[in-house]
C-alpha cells in the first residue's frame, strides 16, 4: 500500500510503500514508519485510546484522531457523513494520504502549532470564578444539568473542529468551536456566579456571532460535543430567545 | 550560550497531569513564582484516561452512610498487603473528601445521585461505595479542571519541552536541562525547588494501558542523581484490558455491576474471591483470569470476558459511556449486545522515587508526587479510585512543602555548564555506530513482560535480567540518524529508551530480590507472603560505581495492626 506523507505543506510528500494489514490504525502505521522506514517522520501521540487529543491529523482529506481510525476505515469509508477538506494532494490509488490539520502553522511534516488554538481557548477565561460563600460541601447539581454540562466538558481540546470550521479561516480573531462550546459550559454551570457576563466576552461579530452553521464541528469531533448547539443557544440566550 | 534559553523559577515542576498540576496551584497560591514543564501539552497528559473514579469517605451512596476516613485507611493497607506506611495513608484518607470537594468547588463535574450530591460507585477491595466519579472520564474531567484553575491564575507552562537531566550542585538540585521539542533547542532552568511528577513507567512492558508517554523520565531521572527508588517490584497489571490494544477498560464497569466470564459462561471469579467475587483487589482477579486462561477457560487463549451485557444501554450510556465509545472504536462491538474481550495488563506502578510525607527526596531541592513517587500509600497493591486521590494529595503536599523551601539562587554559570555538557552528550548520538531504538525498546518490553509480569520466579526473572543486561551494554552504543532539529521525535525516543531501560533494570532487581508473594508480586517458587523476611520496603540506590544497590527499609505501621485474611 502506498501511504503519502505530507513532509511541510505545500513543499513536498513522500511515498512510502508499506506491506501492514488494513486492521492497524493510522497511528499504527505511523509508528511502523517511523521505527522501520523513516526515523526522521515527526508526528504526535500520548493515550493512543482516543481521550487525550494529541493526534489529529488529515486522512485521504478527513480530520480524524490517528489512533481511533483503522486504514480499513479510510479506505471504505461507508455511508456516514464525512467531513473532507481538499489539499491538492493526490489520494495515492487504494492508499493513504496523510497531512497536517489545516488552518494551523506547521512544525514539522504532521505536527501542527497549537499556540493559536489554545491563545483563542484562553481568552475566552474557561474556569469556573471564585464564588464569595463557597459550600460546606459539595453544590447539589441535579443530573439533567449534568447531562447537559457533559456534552461540553467531554471536549479534549484536539483542534479537529477548529481545522474543520471555515469560518476559522475566514474570521479574524474568531474563537473557533471547541472554545465556543466551552464557554458555553460555564455559563451552563449553576456553581458559576458570573454567569451572564460570560456570555458577552464572546457577544461580538467575531464571536457568537460570526458562527455560520457550517456543523463541520460537531460532525468531525470524536467525542461527539455539538458546538454548533451551543452557540445557537448562546444566540438565543443574548436575543432574549430563551425566557420561559 | 543565548540567554534567552536560561529559565528562573522558584518552584519547577515537571510533569503536567494531575500530580502536577495540583503542585503547581498549591505551590502559586503560596506565594511562590511556579511554572510547570510538560514534554506535552498538559491535557494529553497520562492523567487524562484515567476513568473509574476518585475515592473519599463521603458517605453519600445509600448503604455508605457512616463511612469514615478510618475505613477507607483500613481498606486500603489490607489491599497494600500490609506494605503502605500507614502515616502516609492516613494523611491520604484523612484529606480525602475535603480534596474532592475543593475539585467540585473548582468546577469538576462529578455525577450526581438522585439527591445532586457527589454519586459514588463501589469499587475493588472497598467495603462501601466509596468512589467519586465523573461517568468514566474522571480523570479528564479533573485535568480539564485543574488545567483551567492553573491558566485563571496565570502560571507559566512550557509545553513540550522534554527533560533530559536534572542539575545537582553541591548536592542540591539547582534545576534541569530540557529539549524544547519543536525548537530542538536545549533551555537549561534554575529552580528553588523542582518537584518530578512524570507519572509511570508503563511502557517497560508490553501490554500496558498506559501512554505512549509514560517512559519512566522522573524516576530515572532522580535516580541518576542518587535519589532512590522503593518498592519498585510491584507493578500493577489491571485484570481488564481490552484484547489486543490492552486500552483501559475501567474497574467502575465491575463496580456497575459487570461480571467475568470464563468461556463456559461461568463467573469465576467467586471461585477465587468467594465475597468480594470480580470486585475483589486488582491484583486477585488478574491472577484468576490468568488462572482460567492457563486452565484453558479462555477465549484463543488469550482472554476472557467482561460482560455488561445485562445492566442495558441506558445504564451503559449513563454510566460507562466511554468503556461503550472505547468497546465501538478500538473492539467495533456495543457492550450492550456483546461481552468485552479483556485480559490483563500492566497499569500501574506502586513503587516510586522514595519520597517523605511532604514529598521531599533524600536530595535536597528535588520533591516528588504522583505515580513517579512512592510515598508509600499503596504497597504491595494499589486500590482503584486511590491513585487520582493520591496525586491530588499529596501534589498540594508537596505544592506546599516545595513552595516554603524559596529560590535558592542556583549560580547562572552551572545552568549554563550543564546545558553545555547536554548538548555534548545529544550530539554523541550521532556519532556511535549503534543500531537505533526501534528493536531495543521492543525486545525490552517483552522481557519485561514475559519475565516480569502477574507470575514470577527466579529462573525466569534470572533470564530476564540478563536480557536486561544485555540491552542496557547494547544502548551504550545507541546511533541515531535523524539530524533534523524541529520536532526530532526520534531523539526523545532514544532518551525515553534509556530512562525505561535503567527503570526496567531496578524492578528486575528488586523482584528477584524479593522471595516471597505480596500483593502485585506473585512467585510461583514463593507463594506465601513472609512477614518475618519481607514485610519491609525494597530501597534501591547507585552505589559508588553507579550500580544499583539494593537494601531495605521497615514499614511504617502504627493504625492497624498486621493481620492475615483473604477476599
Amino acid at each position: 500500500m502506498i501511504v503519502r506523507i505530507s513532509r511541510g505543506r505545500g513543499e513536498r510528500y513522500d511515498d512510502f510503500d508499506v506491506n501492514i494489514t488494513a486492521e492497524m490504525t493510522v497511528l499504527d502505521l505511523l509508528f511502523h514508519i517511523i521505527e522501520n522506514i523513516d526515523q526522521t517522520l515527526a508526528f504526535r501521540y500520548s493515550c493512543r485510546g482516543a481521550v487525550c487529543g494529541s493526534c489529529a491529523l488529515l486522512a485521504n482529506h478527513v480530520p480524524l484522531l490517528a489512533c481511533r481510525t483503522t486504514l480499513a476505515k479510510i479506505l471504505n469509508p461507508g455511508g456516514s457523513p464525512r467531513v473532507s477538506l481538499p489539499s491538492g494532494a493526490e489520494i495515492p490509488a487504494g492508499g493513504i494520504l496523510l497531512e497536517p490539520i489545516p488552518r494551523l502553522p506547521v512544525i514539522r511534516d504532521l505536527v501542527v502549532d497549537w499556540e493559536p488554538f489554545f491563545e483563542q481557548y484562553l481568552k475566552l477565561e474557561p474556569a469556573l470564578k471564585e464564588e464569595k460563600n463557597l459550600p460546606d460541601k459539595e453544590h447539589l447539581i441535579g443530573k439533567d444539568e449534568v447531562r447537559e454540562l457533559e456534552r461540553y466538558t467531554n471536549c479534549i481540546l484536539c483542534a479537529l473542529c477548529w481545522s474543520a470550521c471555515p469560518v476559522v479561516g475566514e474570521v479574524e480573531g474568531y474563537p473557533g468551536p471547541a472554545a465556543l462550546a466551552k464557554l458555553y459550559r460555564f455559563f451552563l454551570d449553576s456553581r458559576e456566579p458570573g454567569r451572564a457576563e460570560r456570555m458577552l466576552l464572546a457577544d461580538t461579530d467575531s464571536g457568537w456571532w460570526a458562527c455560520d452553521f457550517y456543523t463541520n464541528c460537531r460532525k468531525v469531533c470524536p467525542r461527539g460535543v455539538p458546538p454548533n448547539i451551543a452557540i445557537g443557544k448562546a444566540r438565543k440566550h443574548l436575543k432574549g430567545e430563551d425566557q420561559e | 550560550m543565548n540567554a534567552k534559553y536560561i529559565h528562573k523559577h522558584d518552584v519547577l515542576i515537571v510533569g503536567g497531569g494531575l500530580a502536577g498540576l495540583r503542585a503547581a496551584l498549591e505551590a502559586y497560591d503560596s506565594g511562590a513564582d511556579t511554572a510547570v514543564v510538560s514534554k506535552v501539552y498538559p491535557l494529553r497528559s497520562h492523567s487524562v484516561a484515567a476513568q473509574g473514579g476518585i475515592n473519599a469517605s463521603l458517605g453519600n451512596a445509600p448503604g455508605s452512610k457512616g463511612d469514615t476516613w478510618e475505613d477507607h485507611a483500613y481498606d486500603t493497607i489490607k489491599g497494600s498487603v500490609y506494605l503502605a506506611d500507614q502515616d502516609a495513608v492516613e494523611v491520604l484518607c484523612r484529606e480525602a473528601p475535603g480534596a474532592v470537594i475543593e475539585l467540585e468547588h473548582w468546577g469538576t463535574v462529578f455525577s450526581r445521585d438522585g439527591r445532586g450530591s457527589i454519586a459514588q460507585r463501589p469499587f475493588g477491595g472497598a467495603g462501601v461505595a466509596r468512589t467519586c466519579y465523573a461517568a468514566d472520564r474522571t480523570g479528564h474531567n479533573l485535568l480539564n479542571t485543574l488545567y483551567e484553575q492553573a491558566n485563571a491564575r496565570g502560571i507559566k507552562f512550557y509545553n513540550e519541552y522534554f527533560v533530559t537531566s536534572l542539575i545537582i550542585d553541591e548536592d542540591a538540585c539547582m534545576g534541569c536541562v530540557t529539549l524544547d521539542i519543536p525548537s530542538g533547542e536545549l533551555h537549561g532552568f534554575a529552580s528553588g525547588s523542582l518537584i518530578l511528577a512524570t507519572g509511570g513507567y508503563g511502557r517497560i512492558y508490553e501490554r500496558s494501558t498506559n501512554s505512549l508517554i509514560n517512559t519512566a523520565d522522573g524516576k530515572s531521572l532522580a535516580y541518576r542523581c542518587g535519589a532512590a527508588l522503593k518498592d519498585m517490584e510491584f507493578v500493577q497489571f489491571h485484570p481488564t484490558t481490552l484484547y489486543g490494544s490492552n486500552i483501559l477498560i475501567s474497574e467502575g464497569a465491575r463496580g456497575e455491576g459487570g461480571h467475568l466470564l470464563n468461556a463456559r459462561g461461568e463467573q469465576f471469579m467467586s471461585k477465587y474471591a468467594p465475597q468480594a467475587r470480580d470486585l475483589a483487589p486488582r491484583d486477585i482477579v488478574a491472577r484468576s483470569i490468568i488462572r482460567e486462561i492457563e486452565a484453558g477457560l479462555g477465549f484463543k487463549n488469550e482472554y476472557v470476558h467482561l460482560d455488561l451485557r445485562h445492566l442495558g444501554a441506558e445504564k451503559i450510556n449513563d454510566r460507562l459511556p466511554g468503556i461503550k465509545q472505547i468497546a465501538e472504536d478500538f473492539a467495533n462491538l456495543d457492550p450492550a449486545v456483546d461481552p468485552i474481550p479483556v485480559q490483563p495488563g500492566q497499569h500501574y506502578s506502586m513503587g516510586g522515587i522514595e519520597v517523605d510525607i511532604g514529598g521531599a527526596t533524600n536530595i535536597s531541592g528535588l520533591f516528588a508526587a504522583g505515580e513517579c513517587a512512592c510515598v508509600s500509600t499503596h504497597g504491595a497493591n494499589r486500590l482503584g479510585g486511590n491513585s487520582l486521590l493520591e496525586a491530588i494529595v499529596y501534589g498540594k503536599m508537596v505544592g506546599k512543602k516545595a513552595a516554603g523551601m524559596g529560590y535558592n539562587s542556583a549560580r547562572i554559570s552551572v545552568i549554563e555548564d550543564a546545558v553545555n555538557r547536554e548538548s555534548k552528550k545529544l550530539e554523541s548520538f550521532y556519532s556511535r555506530p549503534g543500531e537505533d531504538f526501534a528493536a531495543l525498546t521492543n525486545e525490552m518490553r517483552k522481557a519485561m513482560f514475559e519475565k516480569f509480569s502477574i507470575f514470577r520466579n527466579e529462573e525466569s526473572m534470572a533470564e530476564g535480567i540478563r536480557s536486561l543486561v544485555g540491552l542496557r551494554e547494547r544502548y551504550e552504543n545507541i546511533g541515531l540518524k535523524n539530524r533534523a532539529k524541529k520536532f526530532n521525535q526520534a531523539l526523545v525516543m532514544t532518551l525515553e529508551l534509556g530512562y525505561m531501560l535503567e527503570t526496567a533494570e531496578i524492578v528486575a532487581l528488586s523482584a528477584i530480590k524479593r522471595k516471597e508473594s505480596r500483593g502485585s508480586h506473585y512467585r510461583t517458587d514463593f507463594p506465601d507472603r513472609d512477614d518475618d523476611k519481607y514485610l519491609k520496603h525494597t530501597i534501591v540506590k547507585k552505589d559508588q560505581e553507579g550500580r544499583p544497590l539494593i537494601s531495605f527499609s521497615p514499614v511504617r505501621l502504627g493504625l492497624f495492626p498486621v493481620k492475615e485474611g483473604g477476599y
